[in-house]
Formats: structure tokens, C-alpha cells, sequence
């Protein structure tokens, strides 16, 4: 085939670019992991409405970050800030509820129905009947009729519902 | 005084033309002999007056200031601007209900255009379902929820609108548009249970609610991304997303019914998923009652439960009905109905198509659970709990990405059974484009994944839409190219949203990896260096408006030594409201958005916050490309059936022809597959 090399430079160009995306990335790792961005992303703004106190500008948000910065900088671990503010709050503050406890319906569910979605979509596909091969009188016929089909067409029939 | 009794005679009207219209509905299914059409005509007529003289007594009730009706003593003011006291009507609950039966009168009215005469069971059945919910909701406008209540001693003035919905242009259109989503999924709701009801099998009522669902869609689309655009540039935290439960409430049904609008693709097309369609309506129609309950009532403590009322458990009662009530009627009837089981490859356009449920209804879920779960907490336990963006995110993220994959390659595959050889021909070259991009992107020094892996996706995608096009038209004209967009409404419309979908995902990505944030506290000439500016505070000033207080601050935002912006962040002080409204300054280019949102402003000293989002425009021009696609598919002239002698099952895979992919159905028939499209391709 005559396009069978461009077919082949084609891949392996696109080969070289992808292992160039990968490779760049990886290179340069997850970066610096900024702790205190995600324990503020983690803390609910007490005084507003659904968001954390890194999006909040109120001035409890203020102070709250201020102190989750201090934690970390005295060095300790997450666990232990996110405890401190639910001390404090109760465990309203924890916008990510801990997977332990009733907490794990927030894992449980999804992935019940994840894995029942996946299964009813394999069944239904393997359920199928085998349909025989059309004979070729047969495929002439179908043929005939879908270009006659085709003429007929209204122009302006659309063709999704 | 006279307003109210005259908004109070319409919404009776109302509600008597929507009780008759169900009765004589279900008479006309019953006795179809004895019944007219004007039966049902004529209740249909009584709704639309009945709503719209409900509206215009309501309107002329708050442009007029006149307290005596409750919903303007509790929602307006004589100091509030004009077009905010005609937006005031939706602020509120009872005057959002009222535009909600105005809606739905309005949609009611469509379907009966379509309804010739009582022999048409499934559109009289449809008439009278319709006919049940609007006397649900004229019901709630006269018990509960009613804004007309005449006040024997009328207050001189009132408090004003919330002071949230009295500042920004966008908030005049997204509740409305919100609505005409929401309340248009009645009526694939109504063909659906009409359907059940009457026993129609077949495709009949999804060709008839494809235009309606499609107007609902799209407008619940735009009143999404309205509603993100008013949160970033009304709220001031510097975000368009919260994963709040009202913003949630929205994004449920939108999420099941675009699940719909594809699975409906593949009923008509290949026959099959009778029964999940039915599923899907029904739960998109449910999800839109809970939404409004969760937004309605104080159920959850947001941004937008801005009111406490009996209207939560009637509501919650209705969602009850409509589950209970639909879902019985849907075992009963649905095994009857069932379409043959006719998948014959996952590896097909119809297998793309059902992967693409799985994935929007598993998001569906997820965001549901996450929204219900403190309430279901608190219900059980008492214990106060919230679930906020750390988990909506890590779940939302994958299945998004998951969702793109399947976009780049569901709309060009061939129906019944792809085959490798053709797939990889159809998506090579997007790739490579995709992938340039992506490496350009690396080597330019981007090094968030997200970023670099949704370009590459978006890219593709992009890509792969243009290459269909040019590839399936018979040449390269750029007339031509318009012409086979404009005839393929349906294929063209949906890669359309899909390309906005694909800006928004890279706005998201972006915004979420790229943008950069600081917190500045400053006196009078002093300084921040952020995202290469120099921002300088300048000085303030307090504007006495007639409705609120105004402190603008003023910043100069310097590029070397040019001034190149003065942006002007202000805090709103409402006499009725004990805190101040925070109105940011937003400057966006083509390249960039600097937002500037003040938080504090006293002693000479101001606190601030710097956003600073690149390439934010592509959100919002990506939402209303999403819209967009949808109206696009729904335009043109409606469709006329071509009566002819070929066989109904070669009809249905004929489409195919004037698809983007004249090639498939050559695929289906051939083997090994005739590429036409190809072929002319290698030529």
C-alpha cells in the first residue's frame, strides 16, 4: 500500500511525542507538595456558606489559616491540625469526612454502583444474540434498498433524535 | 389591593384549568368517543392566562411599590432600582414559583400544538400529566407559597431584594433560564409516563420530546454556566464553583439528562434501551423536584436557601409522588414495552453511547450522595457533618476525564461493530495534533498534569470533530462545510457542545493548576508585585447610592511603568443586611483574569485578594458553546417523515448516510470495510 509509510512515520512521530509528554512530566515529579494549601483546602470557613477557608476572605478564615500555616511549620502532621480543628469546630470543619466510620459509605456507594454499571453494560453486551451473516443475495437487496433509501431522503431530515 | 386580587384570580384560573385539564385528560385516554379537543384546549388556554395575568399583576404589583401584597412588602423597596425590582419577582420563593408555572404553561401549551386531535393517545396522556404537575405548583402558588396575601396594614417601604440578587446584571437572567431548563423536562416526563400509561411502544415519544428536552437542556446548560459566572464575579471569593448544594442541585438533572439525550440517540438509531430511557427520564424529571427542594427549602444551609417555608415537605411530599407514582408505573408497564436486547459489540458507536451513561450516571450518583450524605447524617445521628470539595473533587475528576476519552472517540465510531483498523485511521491524525500540543506544552515548561493531559484530549477531540467534517463532505468549500453542518443538526450541534465542553474542561484544569492567589494588607500608596504587576493601593471613596452604601476602593495595576488598569473593588452596605456585600473587580484580557475582591477597608488600611486565572474566558465561552450545540440541534425546520417503500429496518440504519460517517454504513454492510471517507482521504 502506498500509504503504508506515512502510516508508519505517522505512529512512530506520534510515539516520540508522547513519550515526550510523559517523559517531561515524570522528569519534573509532583513538584513541591504545599501542605498548607491542602489542609485549608480540607477546613470549612466556619462563618460562610459550603466553602473552605482557603476560598473564604473572612477574617475567621484569616486567623485559621494563619494557624494552620503555624502548625505546619511547628512541624506537625496533618492528622493532627485536622484533629485540633475538629476539636475546636466538631466535625462539621472536615470537609473531606474521614473514610472510617459512617464515612465510608462516602467509598462504598460509588463504587457499588461502579462496578454495577460496569457489570450490567458487559452483560447486556454479552447477551446479544449471534446475528447469521447475511447471504449475498441478501446483502445486494439491503444494499439496493439503503441507496434507494438514500435518494429519497428528505435533505433536511436529521439524523439524531 | 387590587393587584393582589387580580394576581390571586389568575393563579385560581390557574390551578382550576390545570385540575381540569389532568381530568379531562385521563377521560379523553378513558372514553375517547365522548371527548374533544377542545376539552382540553380550553384548560390549556386557562393556564397560560391564568399564569401570565398571575406574573404581570405580581410585576406591576413591585414596579408600583405596592406593600399591600406580601411578596413586594417582603422583597422590595422604594429605594430599588427599576430592573431590580422586575428581577425581584424570581428573588424569592413564591415569585419563583410564579415564573415556574409561567414556564410550564408555557410548555404545556407547545405540547398541545402538537396534539391534533383526542385519537392521539400518547400526546392527550402527555397533555394530562402535564395537566397533574401544574396542579401541583398552581396549588403551591395558592396554599403555601403564595406571594399575594394582602396586608391589612402595608409597611411604608420594605426591605429590598436580597442584597446578593441586587447587584450584577446576570443574576436578571440565570434564575429565568435556570427555570425554563428545569420546568422543560416535564415534558419528555409527561410523553414518558403517557407512554407507559397508553402502552405506545417504540420510538414515538422520544422523536416528539427531542425538541423540548433539547430546549430544556441547553437552557439549563446557559443558566449553569450563568450561574458560575455570576458566582465568580458577584460572591467575590474568587471561585465560579463551590460544589454548593443548590450549584449541585443544578448539575444532578443536567448530568442525567445529558445521559438522556444520548441514550435517546441510541433507541432511535439501533432500537434498543426502551427501558433505561424511561429510567432516565423519570429520574431526571424527580432529580429537578428534589433540586428545587434542596434550593426551596433549609434543608441544607447555602448561599441560596435564602428562606424557611412549608414549601420544603410539600415539595418533598411531590418528589415522593413523582418517584413512587413513576416508578410503579414503570414496573408495571415497562416489561411490556421492553426493546429487544440488540447490542452486538461494545466496541461500537452504541457501546460509546453506553459508556457514556455509566459514567454520567455514576457522576450523577456521586454528586447526589455527596450532597445528601450530611443530610441523611444529621436525619439519623443529629451529628453535623459537610462534604465539600476534597471529595467532590477526587471522584468528579477521574469520571471527567473518563468522560473525555469517551468523547474523543464515541462520535467516530461506526454503529453495531467498529473495527480497529478504521478506528485508528479516524483518530491517528487527531492524535498526533493532540499530542504536538501536549509536548509543546511540556517543553514550554508546563508541568501540571491535568493541564497537559486535558490539552491533549481537548486538542484530539477538536481535531478529530474537524477532520470528520471535511472527510465526510463531498468537497472543501468552506459553503459546503457549512452546508453539512447545518443539515446534520443533530450530529453537528452535539460536537458543537462537545468542543465547549472541551474548553471548559481546560478552563477547570487550569484554573485549578495554573492560577496563583495572594493576600495583601496595604495603607495609602502602597505596593504588591503580583503575577508580574505592580498593584498599588490608591485611595477610596464612599458613594451614597440611593439603595446602598458604596466604599470602592481604587487600585492602579502597573505593567513596568505603565499603568495599564484601575480596578475598583467595592464593599456594599445594605441598610437592611448587617454585612457588607463584597462587589471584586474583575479584569480579564484574552491571555488572563486579574480579580481583585477587597475583604476589609477601615483605618486607611485595606485587605485584599489577588487572583490571578489564566485563560479564564474559555469557561465561559465554552458553557455557551455547550448551549450553543444544543439550540443548534434543535434549529432548522422541524422534521417532516419521507413516506417511501423501503423497509423500516433499512430506514433506520439509512440515517447513517447523511451522518458525519457515510462510511459506517458502509461498514455495517461490507466487510472488509468499504472506507469511503478514507479512501478519498488517502487519495
Amino acid at each position: 500500500m502506498p500509504d503504508r509509510r506515512r502510516v508508519g512515520v505517522t505512529s512512530a512521530l506520534l510515539l516520540t511525542l508522547l513519550t515526550v509528554t510523559v517523559v517531561g512530566l515524570f522528569a519534573a515529579g509532583p513538584g513541591p507538595r504545599d501542605r498548607v494549601a491542602e489542609l485549608e483546602g480540607q477546613l470549612r470557613c466556619p462563618v460562610c456558606k459550603s466553602v473552605s477557608i482557603a476560598e473564604s476572605p473572612s477574617e475567621t478564615a484569616v486567623a485559621m489559616r494563619r494557624s494552620v500555616a503555624e502548625q505546619v511549620a511547628a512541624g506537625r502532621s496533618d492528622a493532627e491540625i485536622l484533629q485540633y480543628f475538629e476539636a475546636r469546630y466538631g466535625e462539621w470543619v472536615l470537609l473531606d469526612p474521614p473514610a472510617q466510620g459512617r464515612g465510608v459509605w462516602l467509598l462504598v456507594l460509588p463504587a457499588v454502583v461502579a462496578i454495577g454499571g460496569v457489570v450490567l453494560v458487559l452483560t447486556r453486551a454479552r447477551r446479544s444474540p449471534d446475528v447469521p451473516e447475511l447471504s449475498d443475495d441478501d446483502r445486494d437487496r439491503v444494499a439496493a434498498a439503503l441507496a434507494d433509501a438514500r435518494i429519497r431522503r428528505h435533505p433536511d431530515e436529521d439524523d439524531e433524535p | 389591593m387590587i393587584l393582589a386580587a387580580a394576581g390571586w384570580a389568575g393563579v385560581m384560573l390557574g390551578l382550576a384549568s390545570s385540575i381540569a385539564l389532568a381530568v379531562f385528560g385521563f377521560r379523553a385516554l378513558r372514553t375517547p368517543d365522548r371527548a374533544t379537543r377542545g376539552q382540553l384546549q380550553q384548560p390549556v388556554v386557562g393556564m397560560v392566562v391564568g399564569a401570565a395575568v398571575a406574573f404581570i399583576a405580581l410585576e406591576i404589583a413591585l414596579l408600583t411599590d405596592d406593600f399591600a401584597v406580601s411578596f413586594v412588602a417582603g422583597n422590595s423597596s422604594r429605594a430599588t432600582p427599576v430592573l431590580f425590582k422586575l428581577t425581584a419577582a424570581w428573588s424569592a420563593l413564591e415569585g419563583s414559583i410564579v415564573l415556574w408555572v409561567v414556564v410550564l404553561a408555557g410548555f404545556t401549551a407547545v405540547v398541545l400544538r402538537q396534539v391534533r386531535s383526542v385519537d392521539d393517545r400518547l400526546g392527550v396522556g402527555a397533555l394530562a400529566f402535564m395537566g397533574l404537575v401544574a396542579t401541583f405548583f398552581f396549588g403551591l402558588v395558592s396554599t403555601v407559597a403564595n406571594p399575594f396575601e394582602v396586608l391589612a396594614q402595608p409597611p411604608a417601604d420594605g426591605p429590598g431584594p436580597n442584597a446578593l440578587l441586587q447587584n450584577h446584571l446576570l443574576v436578571t437572567i440565570h434564575p429565568p433560564l435556570l427555570y425554563l431548563g428545569y420546568v422543560g423536562f416535564t415534558v419528555p416526563f409527561a410523553f414518558a409516563m403517557s407512554a407507559l400509561l397508553t402502552r405506545t411502544p417504540g420510538i414515538d415519544w422520544l422523536r416528539r420530546t427531542r425538541r423540548a428536552n433539547l430546549v430544556a437542556w441547553s437552557f439549563l446548560s446557559a443558566g449553569l454556566v450563568l450561574g458560575a459566572w455570576w458566582s465568580y464575579e458577584v460572591l467575590g471569593w474568587g471561585g465560579f464553583w463551590a460544589w454548593d448544594p443548590v450549584e449541585n442541585a443544578a448539575l444532578i438533572p443536567w448530568l442525567t439528562a445529558t445521559a438522556f439525550i444520548h441514550s435517546a440517540v441510541v433507541q432511535v438509531r439501533r432500537g434498543t434501551l426502551q427501558s433505561w430511557n424511561f429510567v432516565l427520564v423519570l429520574t431526571t424529571f424527580a432529580l429537578t423536584i428534589l433540586g428545587t427542594f434542596l434550593t426551596r427549602s433549609s434543608v441544607v444551609a447555602s448561599v441560596h436557601s435564602f428562606t424557611q417555608s412549608p414549601v420544603g415537605p410539600a415539595l418533598l411530599g411531590f418528589f415522593v409522588v413523582v418517584v413512587v407514582g413513576g416508578f410503579t408505573l414503570f414496573a408495571l408497564r415497562a416489561p411490556g414495552l421492553a426493546s429487544p436486547d440488540r447490542l452486538e459489540s461494545l466496541a461500537s458507536r452504541e457501546g460509546a453511547f453506553l459508556v457514556n451513561n455509566l459514567l454520567l450516571s455514576l457522576f450523577a450518583f456521586v454528586v447526589l450522595l455527596g450532597t445528601l450524605y450530611p443530610v441523611f447524617v444529621e436525619a439519623f445521628t443529629g451529628a453535623q457533618t459537610s462534604v465539600g470539595r476534597p471529595f467532590f473533587d477526587r471522584m468528579a475528576v477521574p469520571i471527567s476525564f473518563a468522560l473525555l476519552l469517551a468523547m474523543g472517540v464515541g462520535p467516530f465510531t461506526p454503529y453495531r461493530a467498529a473495527n480497529g483498523r478504521l478506528l485508528w485511521a479516524r483518530l491517528r491524525p487527531a492524535l498526533l495534533a493532540g499530542s504536538l500540543v501536549s509536548a509543546g506544552l511540556v517543553v514550554a515548561g508546563v508541568r501540571s498534569v491535568a493541564v497537559v493531559a486535558v490539552a491533549l484530549l481537548a486538542t484530539a477531540i477538536v481535531a478529530a470533530s474537524a477532520r470528520q467534517l471535511v472527510t465526510s463532505a463531498p468537497d472543501r468549500r468552506p459553503a459546503t462545510l457549512f452546508q453539512m453542518v447545518r443539515r446534520q443538526r443533530g450530529y453537528w450541534g452535539g460536537q458543537l457542545s462537545h468542543i465547549g465542553l472541551v474548553l471548559v474542561a481546560l478552563a477547570i484544569a487550569v484554573s485549578a493548576d495554573l492560577s496563583e492567589r495572594t493576600t495583601a494588607t496595604l495603607r495609602q500608596g502602597e505596593s504588591v508585585e503580583f503575577g508580574g504587576y505592580t498593584v498599588t493601593y490608591t485611595g477610596n471613596e464612599t458613594i451614597q447610592r440611593s439603595h446602598r452604601t458604596e466604599v470602592a476602593a481604587e487600585f492602579q495595576i502597573r505593567e513596568g511603568a505603565d499603568v495599564v488598569r484601575i480596578a475598583g473593588p467595592s464593599l456594599n452596605q445594605y441598610p437592611s443586611q448587617q454585612q457588607a456585600v463584597a462587589t471584586p473587580s474583575v479584569w480579564s484580557t484574552p491571555r488572563e483574569d486579574i480579580y481583585v475582591a477587597l475583604t476589609s477597608l477601615e483605618d486607611g488600611q485595606v485587605s485584599v485578594n489577588l487572583y490571578r486565572y489564566p485563560l479564564m474566558w474559555t469557561l465561559w465561552a465554552g458553557g455557551l458553546l455547550v448551549a450553543a450545540g444544543g439550540f443548534w440541534a434543535v434549529g432548522g425546520r422541524p422534521r417532516r417523515r419521507v413516506r417511501s417503500a423501503t423497509p423500516a429496518a433499512v430506514e433506520a440504519d439509512a440515517p447513517a448516510n447523511a451522518d458525519a460517517g457515510a462510511p459506517q454504513a458502509v461498514a455495517v454492510l461490507s466487510d472488509p470495510p468499504a472506507e469511503q471517507g478514507e479512501g478519498r482521504d488517502r487519495a
